[in-house]
């Protein structure tokens, strides 16, 4: 058989408040450049995170990776963000702008030294239906 | 700079499936899989997407035209389609109906079809369990 690759994803879900604001430019200049998400008082969204894993199909189980580890090593990740104001109450989103390129990076630093059978390939974080950012190693394909 | 086309068709099909690993201990078999342990089964509204490589023909302006390719997908699909994986399709006797198991076996039933087909191949298939969870396949050139 060619060599096989077989890619399993799972959704997770978190609800998070930002605000995009730079102290390094005006308040003219962060409206200029952030518009409507530069808003003091923040705004929200529903955070879809598709979490993608590669590795062997293991033989006695069936499975690239078991779901309920997977969800075990999600699981503080999204109890961390969930149902916060990012900019405000996640340490890493003090530093770095709480964008969707950020967030999804966030997450895989977060997420990738757990991993112990399969391999992290690919994060896809949808910030809307319309926008969604993704995060991988360069040699991979998108899928 | 070369250029690549590619086609996808959804399809869904409904099918119920037990995860058991007959080498095991009953209480090793709840402790890996938990509730898909189930003695009867339970069951999935899954989507196939199938996504087709190859020439695009110059007389159809196609990779493959929708009419050959919706029988082979009805062909490939009557084992899995209302059927109880375990015991109804053949590939899962000695092989957990996982989405993994069956993104590979689906990709052997298609890949064994197509090849009727020339200039049109299996680009990537993708199974969706759920829509928060689905299975990329794929096989190297």
């Amino acid at each position: 058989m060619r060599k096989e690759m077989c890619v399993l994803t799972r959704v997770y879900h978190f609800s998070a408040a930002h605000r995009l604001h730079s102290e390094k430019y005006s308040d003219d200049e962060n409206y200029r450049v952030f518009g409507k998400c530069n808003n003091p008082r923040g705004h929200g969204h529903d955070y879809y995170i598709e979490v993608k894993v590669t590795g062997d199909i293991n033989p006695e189980t069936g499975m690239v990776v078991n779901l309920s580890e997977m969800d075990e090593m999600m699981r503080d990740i999204v109890e961390e963000l969930d149902h916060t104001r990012l900019d405000v109450e996640i340490p890493f989103f003090r530093e770095f702008q709480p964008s969707g390129e950020n967030i999804v990076k966030y997450i895989w630093l977060r997420l990738e030294p757990k991993m112990r059978t399969a391999r992290l390939y690919c994060l896809k974080l949808w910030e809307t239906p319309d926008n969604y950012f993704e995060y991988f190693e360069e040699e991979e394909q998108a899928t | 700079m070369s250029y690549q086309t590619l086609l996808t068709k959804r399809v869904d099909f409904a099918a119920s499936h037990r995860y058991w690993n007959p080498n095991w201990s009953e209480e090793k078999n709840k402790s890996v899989f938990g509730k898909c342990t189930s003695p009867h089964g339970h069951g999935h509204n899954y989507i196939l997407e199938v996504t087709l490589e190859g020439e695009v023909d110059p007389d159809t302006g196609m990779i493959i035209n929708f009419y050959d390719l919706k029988p082979i997908l009805s062909d490939v699909l009557k084992d899995f389609d209302h059927k109880y994986l375990n015991e109804d399709n053949l590939a899962f006797q000695d092989l957990i109906p996982t989405t993994e198991n069956m993104a590979r076996v689906l990709w052997d039933s298609l890949e064994g079809k197509l090849r009727r087909t020339p200039d049109c191949r299996l680009h990537r298939i993708r199974l969706y369990e759920t829509p928060d969870l689905y299975v990329d396949y794929w096989r190297e050139r």
